[in-house]
């Protein structure tokens, strides 16, 4: 039974115990075991032999998803102009209301109504009103569960992204991708089990703090892959040594290193590093088969957009994260914007343009992956995700113009797959879309969603540093969103 | 965080992510209700099967979501759910239940969200609710007490049994043991090494061949392989205080303090930049860096150490020196446009508490900024105590770099440099008059002829050449406005580029003598401030009060510098005991006490406590010299054994917690980059100190950032082959190769690295083109080396250099064959075989791995 007041008191032991109950006993002792605590810079406990620390492990309880695909709208976009209607505006454009706002630009308590530049209608069977900026991706609004009273501590982007990605908006904790790959580890020993992939145009703000493992070993951290060219950093030998080549040199280095073993025969690491330089080869040969679009069929390929240089290079991503998730990674994150400004979903200037823009890109790949997930089978085991750092106020930010700043005093992601309620809604905001009002969300709740569907408790999965049990969702825990959630 | 409707009650506790308190109580808590049990309903015995029920399907919920809040002796809102009769009669807010009207019960409505909203970290799951419900609709059934295990539970107090833990106890030297092999004893170490080992039964490894010895010492002091040269020459050195004279000579090395430093930097968050958005340099805090890692060349005692970097601008004497050890306080994170100002300001200052304690007195008081410590007995008024030493320092800064200046920039100029700055400043004021004397005399002809909205333009100064361009033919020539565009621009560098003194620090500042108060913060939200406290050290130490004396400069409190007496004064229990711990951790791998930051009850115990002791008076004794408990640990025959396993104490003792071996080690991030230059002869390693230098990071890594390439430059060689110390570290981008072998994170304090092993290493290490010029760069070296091609000679040459020991004869063939085996078999020319021979040797284990 817990103990009370223990949520950020448990002795070693007891921690061991208690995010260890589920998972594969060896394997965490390997990850978290004495050598862990008591030695992380020395050999492990000579006996132990070689754990791939992102070997599989037990979830704690049965997972309703086993991958995630989280498709980041870098930027903010707005959310009354995409899946949040708010006919209350309409007519009312120009007219200055009374409304907080928070964005970059400070706190105001008026401003100049921009009505949504979008016309609504209602799709599926749940009658759910999309704008004309997704009209692919309204056609699986049956698959979707919109949350549409979700907050976050920051309007600023820089803090904002951190908190969407780690749940703090201070740098330095690890991304939700490491979390994962801590708690479930990898069942695809040739391939990352967290990857991201960058628009063209740029990385986020903070660039890799955005994927980073933090405190976690560099093992739990993202491995960015592209969409054309090299995959993976690294991952290719230079030009003039063939496989064969190379695989003559890793013998030789074998030879090397087993004789330098078998005098050390008690010290696994030695061990490890051997096996490690297999497994990279192993990599080198997998890694481009995974990514290879050039198996899918050519409908395949148009489905996705690749047919079209506006939606081609989403469209690859998405395409790659559904072949990754397929071969057993566990997370996607796949950035739609990059850099600064209008190179994201940043509209502080001429919204339309910005949005426009955005959506024309992401829309066809979108509407392809949830469709070519459900047809093969797929979708009922992987969540995907939809949304930015925060959304966009329901006013101006500038005297003239339609550009809005940034609002994450509340706005619209939605989830899909993995368990969750299809052609759901949850959660509201006020009428002109300023501040959620009812089912408020936080970020922590979304992040305790995904955690719970793949199978891993939120308020158990904890990682014992400075002191305290660190969770994703922070020492006070938070609920997964049940009303959601299929199996609540 | 955002402070807005704070009169929707159930929603405060999202303010924080550490915690705010729960909905129900921030209003009504009054502290605690008490109820005799004899007040309340009669409880009917409950069946057998309904306690069944009860600890099978409520009982787990009520644990997990519940009990945390509500049970012991200050339940919240006076409502203990551990007591049935407590439901009954409730809490603050009335009955929790009502059994006449289940459905109108108070519990039911918090946790369906109705009124209040419970729990507050988000609503139950419709299984758990239903359960609930159907619970209070079935009469409540359960015990009249629940127990809950560990009775006693709750945060440990300060008292005699706490303050009697072993690291808050005064050090007292203990006398050395004898154990009976005294042949083995060199010094009073391997005293307690043996002794222990010798209550085990487990003899001690004999002593590792030379070869082995002065491969681990140079690594060990100065994080750099010997040369073939410097091997042999110890090797062949028969006399007996060969090893001593080693020792120093290698203490006297200037690349001692830049590998010993670097360990430090860990320890104090050292990285170059400021995260978020901007991530922009911290300027001159490279000289930081160069201070310690002189601090460490010149054996600075430790407690002055650590008084110039907490107090070293409210010391007797400040010098230049002093100013720039105190470059301590700004080397965190920095948000320069924060959501909420005052949080920052508090994460700020955190930042310095969690470093100062955990640093420097293996305390984790950052677990009580919010609530007392769930594991220490540290109170958290003790946080704010001890936080109240800080508290009048300046923030980092507010926005811009001119706030930076003016918060953590001063000039460190001699007094003749001060004088030439002045002559410079003033010439600088004069022309910059003078231009904008000629544009006034400009604008002044224009603007009375302008009309309406120009007029209002032309009132910002910034809109005037804008207006007046418009103007040309009619109010202006074409030739004069350039001449006045010229002048603007002179105008505006001038103005960008004011003259600095070169020499200028990055340093802690103080708004002067007065302290605004210190509040205890409710967890830990800065907008619910509570009770005023004072400066103080954490009462389970015993600790006197801090004398507080403002220096006489009148620029700050004078509170710095009495913790830092206090930390450095020989009867403080930690500071001593925390840093011969990490001596001896830098030396042998692991400390031994094994948490090195946590020094407290749930923090590993020493597996030497006697040594630890001997060792921390031994280090006051000595007048805090590192440099003395080098000797020390060196001349031990402890350091000297092998590091071979043996059957029986790996059966006995696998951790080798006894210490029966020297435990092989991989090497560092700094130390994998440094020796693969080292070895190929292309380090540069005459530089040292000055601004920080760029590697090349590839372009493929750089696309991660939002704007490619920013904030990264180009070092030309021979400097960008300088040690890895001297490495540009940014905080939003991290180096590959320094990153891929677990490099400390930078965000907090790093008191032990990871050494993980992974394929992606291994890739960086055979692929990336860092590891592929290098190895050309190792081939061409060895064709100049064996001019006469030699192909044994040279494999024989770079064996050598990689494992710093002489190749075997299988080992010299197995390295010719594949060179043959490349060019025959895989028809590579002699020169790229010889290249991916030398990529090859690289990737030894061996390399990497020391015993």
């Amino acid at each position: 039974m817990a103990r009370p007041n223990d949520f950020c008191g448990r002795t070693r032991r007891e921690f061991l115990w208690q995010s260890g109950c589920g998972f594969a006993g060896t394997a965490l002792a390997g990850m978290l075991g004495d050598d862990f605590f008591a030695s992380q810079t020395v050999a492990a406990d000579g006996r132990t032999p070689f754990q791939n620390p992102l070997a599989p492990k037990e979830p704690h309880h049965e997972p309703d998803a086993t991958a995630c695909i989280f498709l980041f709208m870098y930027g903010g976009p707005s959310h009354i102009d995409t899946f949040d209607y708010k006919p209350d505006m309409i007519g009312r454009d120009n007219q200055t209301v009374k409304v907080r706002t928070f964005g970059r630009g400070g706190h105001k308590n008026e401003g100049r109504i921009v009505e949504p530049r979008w016309k609504f209608q209602q799709y599926g069977e749940s009658g759910k009103w999309v704008s004309e900026l997704f009209p692919n991706v309204a056609k699986n609004v049956d698959d979707i569960a919109f949350l549409h009273s979700l907050t976050a501590d920051s309007p600023i982007h820089g803090s904002a992204l951190l908190m969407m990605n780690s749940g703090r908006i201070l740098s330095g904790s690890p991304c939700l991708g490491s979390w994962l790959n801590y708690g479930l580890g990898s069942v695809n020993e040739n391939l990352p089990g967290f990857v991201v992939m960058l628009d063209p145009r740029g990385g986020p703000i903070s660039g890799p703090k955005n994927w980073s493992s933090g405190f976690m070993p560099a093992t739990y951290q993202a491995t960015v892959m592209r969409s054309k060219g090299e995959p993976i950093l690294d991952l290719k030998p230079p030009a003039d040594l063939s496989q064969s080549a190379q695989r003559e040199l890793l013998n030789s280095l074998r030879d090397y290193n087993e004789e330098h073993l078998a005098q050390r025969a008690d010290n696994s690491n030695l061990a490890a590093r051997i096996a490690s330089y297999e497994l990279a080869f192993k990599m080198q040969q997998h890694a481009p088969e995974a990514v290879d679009l050039a198996q899918e069929t050519q409908a395949t390929q148009k489905m996705y957009g690749l047919d079209n240089p506006t939606t081609e290079t989403f469209g690859r991503q998405c395409l790659m994260a559904r072949r990754l998730v397929e071969r057993g990674v566990r997370f996607v994150q796949i950035y739609s914007g990059g850099n600064h400004n209008d190179a994201n979903w940043d509209a502080h200037g001429d919204l339309e343009y910005n949005h426009n823009l955005h959506a024309a890109e992401t829309d066809r790949p979108i509407h392809a992956l949830l469709t070519d997930l459900k047809q093969r089978g797929l979708l009922g085991k992987t969540i995907v995700v939809w949304g930015g750092e925060f959304g966009r106020q329901p006013t101006a930010e500038y005297a003239k113009g339609t550009g809005r700043d940034h609002n994450s005093y509340g706005f619209t992601m939605w989830m899909s797959g993995g368990g969750i309620k299809g052609g759901t809604s949850y959660g509201q905001t006020d009428e002109l879309g300023a501040a959620a009002v009812e089912n408020e969300l936080h970020v922590k709740h979304l992040h305790a969603t995904i955690l719970q569907q793949m199978g891993l408790d939120p308020n158990r999965l904890t990682y014992f540093f400075s002191g305290l049990d660190q969770k994703l969702v922070g020492v006070e825990g938070a609920q997964p969103i049940w009303d959601i959630i299929q199996s609540a | 965080m955002l402070q807005r409707r704070d009169n929707h009650l159930g929603r405060v506790w999202c303010l924080l992510a550490s915690g705010i308190v729960g909905g129900l109580l921030l209003a009504t808590w009054t502290g605690i209700q008490t109820i005799a049990a004899e007040d309340a309903e009669a409880s009917p015995q409950p069946e057998a099967a309904d306690l069944a029920y009860f600890e099978s399907d409520v009982l787990p919920i009520l644990s997990q979501q519940c009990f945390r809040c509500h049970s012991g002796a200050e339940p919240k809102g006076g409502l203990d759910l551990t007591v049935r009769a407590h439901l009954i009669k409730g809490g603050d807010s009335g009955p929790a239940v009502d059994l006449d009207d289940p459905a109108a019960s108070l519990l039911l409505e918090a946790v369906n969200y109705e009124s209040y909203e419970m729990p507050p970290t988000g609503k139950l799951a419709p299984k758990q609710i239903a359960t609930l419900t159907d619970w209070v609709k079935r009469g409540l059934p359960m015990p009249d007490h629940v127990e809950i295990a560990d009775e006693g539970h709750g945060e440990p107090q300060v008292n005699e049994t706490t303050k009697n833990h072993w690291a808050f106890r005064p050090v007292e030297q203990p006398p050395v043991p004898q154990p009976s092999a005294a042949d083995w004893v060199a010094n009073p170490i391997d005293a307690f090494v043996l002794a222990r080992l010798e209550e085990a039964g487990i003899e001690p490894n004999p002593p590792a061949d030379r070869g082995t010895l002065v491969r681990r010492l140079y690594y060990d002091l100065l994080g750099l392989p010997p040369t073939p040269e410097q091997v042999r020459a110890f090797v062949e050195d028969d006399s007996p205080d060969a090893w001593e004279r080693l020792v120093e000579e290698l203490l006297d090395s200037p690349h001692y303090g830049e590998h010993w430093g670097r360990y430090w930097l860990d320890l104090v968050r050292y990285a170059e930049s400021n995260s978020f958005e901007r991530d922009n340099p911290k300027p001159f805090v490279w000289k930081y860096r160069d201070y310690v890692i002189r601090s460490f060349n010149d054996d600075k005692p430790y407690d002055r150490f650590l008084m110039e970097q907490i107090a070293g601008d409210e010391l007797d004497e400040v010098t230049p020196e002093t100013i720039i050890a105190t470059g301590f306080y700004r080397l965190g994170l920095w948000d320069d446009e924060p959501a909420d100002p005052l949080l920052a300001f508090y994460d700020g200052l955190d930042d310095i508490v969690t470093t100062t304690s955990q640093g420097f007195l293996g305390l984790s008081m950052n677990c009580c900024r919010c609530h007392s410590h769930k594991l220490d007995p540290l109170p958290q008024a003790d946080y704010y105590r001890f936080l109240a030493f800080f508290r009048n320092v300046k923030h980092y800064g507010v926005r811009s770099d001119e706030s930076v200046r003016e918060a953590s920039i001063r000039s460190i100029a001699s007094p003749e440099e001060q004088q030439r700055f002045q002559a410079e400043l003033e010439a600088y004021n004069a022309r910059v008059q003078e231009l904008r004397g000629q544009l006034d005399a400009i604008e002044a002809t224009i603007e009375p002829k302008l009309k309406g909205g120009e007029r209002d333009d032309f009132k910002r100064d910034s809109q005037r050449q804008r207006v007046i361009r418009k103007h040309i033919g009619d109010l202006i020539t074409r030739k004069a406005f350039k001449e006045y565009a010229a002048i603007r621009k002179e105008w505006t560098d001038l103005r960008n580029h004011p003259p600095r003194s070169a020499s200028q620090a990055l340093c802690v500042k103080e708004n002067g003598v007065d302290c605004p108060p210190t509040h205890v913060l409710l967890r830990g939200n800065p907008h619910v401030p509570g009770d005023v406290v004072e400066p103080a050290f954490p009462e389970v130490l015993t600790a006197p009060a801090p004398q507080i004396v403002p220096p006489a400069h009148g620029e700050s409190s004078g509170r710095r510098r009495a913790l830092a007496e206090w930390i450095t004064s020989p009867e403080n229990p930690l500071a001593a005991r925390v840093m011969v711990n990490r001596i001896w951790q830098w030396h042998f791998g692991r400390g031994l006490v094994r948490t090195p930051n946590n020094f407290g009850l749930q923090g590993e115990r020493p597996t030497h406590p006697l040594l630890l002791d001997w060792l921390a008076a031994e280090f006051v004794n000595r007048g805090w010299s590192i440099k003395a408990m080098h000797r020390l640990i060196l001349h031990s025959n402890t350091y000297r054994m092998s590091s071979q396993g043996r059957e029986e104490p790996l059966a006995a003792d696998p951790q080798n917690n006894l210490l029966w071996r020297f435990d092989m080690r991989r090497l560092r991030a700094e130390e994998i980059r440094d020796s693969i230059l080292a070895v190929n002869g292309s380090l540069t390693l005459e530089k040292m100190y000055g601004p920080s230098i760029y590697v090349k990071i590839p372009e493929a890594v750089l696309a991660g950032q939002s704007r490619p390439g920013q904030g990264w430059g180009e070092t030309p060689l021979p400097d960008r082959n300088r040690r890895s110390v001297y490495i540009h570290i940014k905080r939003s981008l991290p180096v590959p190769i320094l990153a891929a072998f677990d490099s400390a994170d930078t965000d907090f304090t790093c008191p032990v690295r990871f050494a993980t092993t992974q394929p992606t290493q291994a890739l960086g290490m055979l692929n990336s083109d860092f590891l592929n010029e290098q190895a050309a760069e190792f081939a061409a070296y060895l064709t100049k080396q064996v001019p006469d091609g030699d192909r044994r000679k040279q494999v024989r040459l770079a064996l050598q250099r990689t494992m710093q020991r002489p190749a075997t004869d299988a080992e010299t063939d197995r390295g010719v064959e594949l060179i043959g085996q490349l060019q025959s078999e895989h028809g590579l020319s002699e020169e790229a075989a010889l290249k991916y021979f030398c990529l090859m040797a690289l990737n030894l284990n061996e390399f990497v791995y020391l015993d």
